[in-house]
């Protein structure tokens, strides 16, 4: 007995010894260290690890001897020594460059950072209104190739192909030096009409401006959609009851709305105008009326009808015109101009920065018609208290307003102007990236089979609704992720303003580097508002990717 | 009487009720379908009296070619008999209201257009070479002597003109590999087989002669060296494309892999044990003696990296589990990716020099020729790893089960269908790095855009920017059709969407 746990005196000889130590009966099944994966893969690991840190220490002193060699100013700190903790210091100093496109206030002595963020609120402006406008673009180019008549979809085949196969850099440059540049001067614009104006100083389009009634609109608006899901709701609770789903939420929701505006403009009037002449104005019915009557009595030819004011010729107007005061970039001033120029009434207006500086000009009698809120106007009551001569009378303010562009003497007022640089980077990178999405859109409607098309024509549905409900969902699963990449890729494209002229964040910090002569410190920046852009939409792409990854044992 | 007098009167009232019903069931069957349609009329109204304007004749010949087409569709519709002719134009042009009225105006557009650019281009132009004679004409047309002067800038930039054989040799070289290429791995790949090998190496061992011939070696002999700032023209574009290409394409693969890979890492206490030494010395040397001296929430940033620097060590060991080269590879990735294209030729620009010891100098073409490839590998390796999710997992085991090594598995199953998947993507990112070229214009290097920008700056021909830029876009559009007509061969060879 050897105290084993098989018992050895009644096994047959030939059968090897159970209880002896197995690795001398078996051939040993361990793996030697040096060919083991595990350890292999630590070590290559341990390896590459050993690669990298040896090379950023390479690069890092090749770096700190080169800083060396520029004189360590790159870390200057306000008290004189050098650390790295003062790396940023150097970004409050001012900048004394200005830069041509503003979204907030800016100005030569603002600080470098002050600077930068003037340079992402461009990028941001053109990476949004561009994501909306090559959206539109590229859904409408996609189902133009899809449509079926041959010559839409043959003309939209071509500009897709164009467009794909030229380099976005030529084509901004062809955009801005051979088209937009090369737009006739100021008093030559080109006017395609709806009050566009395309000249050399840029395109001036009509845009909306909110005056001081719109927020009181805006809460009618609000009521009236809250009306609008509440009855939808109500009515469509019912079942079995056929029912004219839109009509009754709509109508409901449209007079709430019109109710609002209704009582925006006559009952909330923050608007004044002010006559010095009070008491021919008073008599008239209204104010307009009475300016009208007042330009009249100026004109040389007496007694003129209101209607008959367009038969003057227009050097006898231009003198009897009405001066103006208004504020710089009020929205008072479409508004009064809306109600003006359609009663012919010639005018002239004068701008100013400042409510003081327009009474004084007023008081002086240099404008006979001074336009403002009431907010603004009672500020100045000290020098308009006398109420005989001075009529503070409400005209109608329109919640908002469209501005229309006019021209006057050498300017265009009004409207909002693109800055030919940003008409350039805006257009180009519409159109560049158009034509991708064009392909993406058209790549996801036809991942639908035709099998539910042809089902969803058996069931009777018209084309539209067919579109709606059976193709778009389906397709919209398979456009979504490449269309989020190539709103990054325009993102990233806006990089090329500087080839325009643009002022983004890439042409901005290449002249803080230029100026300021610390290279790592800004590029590290840039690549900090570029990535941070990126690697949230990336995050959101990979999140979305592993959702819909084919999901294997 | 009566019964004579009806089938007049039933003809007309049948005429009249088949329009109105027409009329019924297309145009005004809902809102928005009126809306459209009245919106389009008075938009075909707005463009024709534009086209009578500006050139009446053309106007009403295509008016009334569409008249004709309309007739003609309509009289085949009422008497329910289709020709080819016909029915073509019912089908693909005067399908409804709304298409009928859309092709007037694509037509009316297209037109005034079309003769605008021919007039423009061919026409007006003037073709002379001669800086005197093309001043002297009226400028009505495009003035191509601009081009026609300046074709070898456009070509080859400023290389040495007694050089210039050196070029000529790589083309040669180029076009004669392309044209035995074609038979051996295309039409006759199976007679020629045993050539094929030969071929192969011939391309291999291509790069060296190219570089040779191009770059040259030393100061005399055959093939003296040759400044890089030489190269311009679509010879500098061509050469950063083809690098680009072939040296981004292995690093690209070799990213996706690694970004895959489920290596053993380091084990965790490794890790933390390493981190945790740097973090806690980095702040008691760091730190701890500059707090006081810090003003502002940035410089507070700055002073504490050793805990930043903790912190990645955690987020490395949690989410890679110690696997460094799936983290150098994703981290390389995504910050790549992230980035805008400039901003890497501008970092290579500026910021080599001082990454590099002061004693070795790069050329600032190589600078941009190494950011293109870099930056190209990024995408690739995206691309390539789509390929490599899309192989059902049985490949990867059975590779396994077979005893193949990872460098087998790779080269004999794992590759070759996912690369096969992912060639059209490929194709499209090569088309990409092609066209992107032209970005070296805004570090100041000399490709075929900023050729083209210095050639309109010449007095001879100043400002002729649109013939220029018109040559150059032909020029890509050339190279993109070219490159995307060789990814549809390669997808049929291979077989994508077959098997």
């Amino acid at each position: 007995m050897s105290g084993g746990r098989y018992p050895t005196d009644c096994l047959p000889l030939a059968v090897p010894n159970m209880n002896q130590d197995r690795s001398s009966v078996r051939p040993s099944t361990a793996v030697p260290f040096w060919r083991d994966i595990r350890v292999l893969g630590i070590l290559a690991q341990v390896a590459f690890v050993v690669v990298i840190v040896v090379s950023l220490g390479w690069v890092g002193n090749n770096v700190s001897q080169g800083l060396k060699a520029l004189g360590g100013a790159q870390f200057l700190c306000d008290d004189g020594t050098s650390s790295f903790r003062c790396a940023f210091n150097f970004m409050s100093t001012a900048a004394s460059f200005d830069i041509g496109e503003k979204v907030i206030d800016y100005s030569t002595t603002d600080s470098y950072w002050r600077a930068l963020a003037i340079g992402v609120l461009n990028t941001i402006k053109v990476a949004v209104v561009g994501i909306i406008l090559t959206t539109l673009l590229g859904v409408l180019a996609g189902i133009a190739v899809l449509s079926n008549n041959w010559l839409l979809s043959r003309i939209a085949i071509v500009y897709i192909d164009i467009i794909r196969n030229t380099p976005l850099l030529v084509q901004l440059f062809f955009l801005y030096f051979a088209v937009i540049l090369q737009l006739p001067p100021l008093k030559d614009s080109l006017r395609p009409g709806l009050g566009i104006y395309l000249n050399q100083r840029g395109i001036t389009l009509p845009w909306p401006a909110f005056t001081a009634s719109f927020p009181l609109w805006l809460a009618f608006v609000f009521l009236g959609l809250i009306q609008f899901q509440l009855f939808f709701l109500i009515l469509n609770r019912q079942p079995g009851k056929p029912t004219n789903r839109w009509l009754w939420p709509v109508v409901s929701g449209a007079v709430v709305i019109a109710v609002g505006w209704y009582y925006a403009v006559n009952f909330n009037s923050s608007q004044a105008v002010l006559t010095s002449r009070a008491s021919r104005v008073a008599q008239a019915t209204d104010v307009l009326t009475g300016l009208e009557a007042l330009v009249i009595k100026r004109l040389p030819v007496t007694k003129l009808t209101p209607a008959e004011l367009e038969k003057v010729d227009a050097e006898t107007l231009a003198e009897a015109a009405l001066t103006v005061c208004v504020l710089k970039a009020s929205p008072s001033e479409p508004n009064f101009v809306s109600q003006i120029e359609s009663r012919n009434i010639p005018f002239r207006i004068e701008r100013f920065d400042r409510p003081d500086q327009a009474v004084a000009d007023y008081a002086e009698g240099e404008c006979e018609v001074i336009v403002g809120d009431r907010v603004m106007l009672a500020a100045e009551r000290a020098v308009l208290e006398n109420a005989d001569t001075h009529l503070l009378t409400p005209i109608a303010e329109y919640p908002v307003v469209i501005s229309l562009p006019r021209l006057e003497g050498l300017n265009l007022v009004g409207g909002v102007k693109l800055t030919p640089e940003f008409a350039a980077i805006l257009f180009g990178l519409v159109l560049y990236t158009g034509a991708f999405i064009a392909e993406i859109v058209r790549a996801g409607i036809l991942s639908v089979p035709r099998g539910q098309s042809e089902a969803a024509r058996a069931l009777g549905l018209t084309e539209t609704q067919r579109l709606r409900l059976v193709v778009l969902p389906q397709a919209l699963r398979v456009i979504i992720p490449p269309l989020t990449s190539q709103y990054l890729n325009l993102t990233k494209n806006s990089s090329l303003a500087i080839a325009v002229a643009y002022p983004d964040l890439v042409a901005v910090t290449n002249t803080i580097i230029n100026q300021s002569g610390r290279s790592m410190q800004v590029i590290a920046l840039i690549m900090l508002s570029y990535l941070t852009v990126s690697l949230s939409i990336s995050a959101l792409l990979n999140w979305y990717n592993r959702r819909v990854v084919i999901v294997e044992r | 009487m009566a019964s004579i007098a009806q089938p007049q009167l039933s003809l007309w009232r049948g005429l009249a009720g088949q329009v109105t019903g027409w009329i019924q069931e297309n145009v005004t069957n809902s809102l928005y379908s009126l809306a459209a349609h009245v919106a389009l009329v008075w938009i075909t109204v707005v463009v024709f009296r534009a086209q009578l304007e500006s050139d009446p004749l053309i106007a009403l010949g295509i008016a009334a070619l569409w008249v004709v087409g309309l007739a003609l569709v309509i009289a085949s519709a009422v008497i329910h008999r289709y020709n080819v002719v016909s029915q073509w134009l019912k089908d693909r042009l005067f399908n409804s209201a709304i298409n009928a009225m859309i092709t007037l105006i694509i037509s009316l557009l297209i037109v005034g257009l079309f003769r605008q650019i021919v007039a423009w281009a061919i026409f007006n132009a003037n073709f002379s070479a001669d800086p005197v004679a093309a001043a002297a004409s009226d400028h009505a047309g495009a003035t191509w002597g601009i081009v026609a002067a300046n074709i070898k800038l456009f070509m080859v930039g400023q290389f040495e003109s007694g050089q210039l054989w050196r070029v000529w040799a790589c083309f040669g070289l180029l076009a004669a590999l392309t044209v035995v290429s074609i038979p051996v791995y295309g039409l006759f790949s199976r007679e020629l087989k045993p050539v094929r090998r030969w071929v192969t190496w011939a391309w291999i061992v291509s790069p060296p002669i190219f570089y040779l011939l191009l770059r040259g070696l030393g100061d005399s002999g055959p093939v003296p060296t040759i400044e890089t700032r030489t190269w311009g023209g679509l010879l500098f574009t061509l050469i950063v494309s083809v690098f680009a290409i072939v040296v981004s394409f292995p690093l690209g693969v070799l990213l996706a892999l690694g970004r895959r890979s489920a290596f053993q890492g380091i084990p965790a206490w490794l890790t933390y044990g390493v981190v945790g030494i740097v973090t806690v010395g980095g702040f008691v040397t760091y730190t701890l003696p500059n707090i006081p001296l810090a003003r502002g929430w940035l410089e507070y940033a700055l002073i504490l990296w050793p805990i930043w620097l903790g912190l990645a060590g955690v987020a490395f060991q949690q989410i890679y589990k110690g696997n460094v080269v799936a983290a150098f590879c994703t981290i390389y990735i995504e910050f790549v990716r992230g980035v805008p294209l400039i901003t890497v030729l501008f970092m290579a620009q500026l910021m080599l020099p001082l990454f590099l010891p002061s004693d070795i100098h790069i050329e600032n073409a190589f600078r941009a020729i190494w950011g293109f490839t870099f930056f190209s590998a990024a995408y690739l390796a995206e691309n390539v790893r789509g390929g490599l999710q899309s192989i059902p997992k049985g490949q990867y085991e059975a590779a396994e089960a077979l005893g193949l090594h990872t460098f087998q598995q790779l080269r004999l199953v794992i590759l070759p269908q996912a690369l096969r998947v992912v060639i059209p993507p490929i194709i499209g990112q090569f088309i990409g790095l092609f066209k992107d070229t032209s970005l070296v214009a805004i570090v100041g290097l000399f490709d075929l855009l900023n050729i083209a920008n210095s050639v309109i700056a010449q007095p001879d021909w100043l400002g002729l920017r649109r013939e220029a830029y018109v040559f150059i876009s032909l020029v890509y559009y050339a190279g993109c059709f070219v490159m995307a007509t060789a990814g549809n061969w390669l997808e049929k060879r291979v077989g994508l969407g077959e098997r």
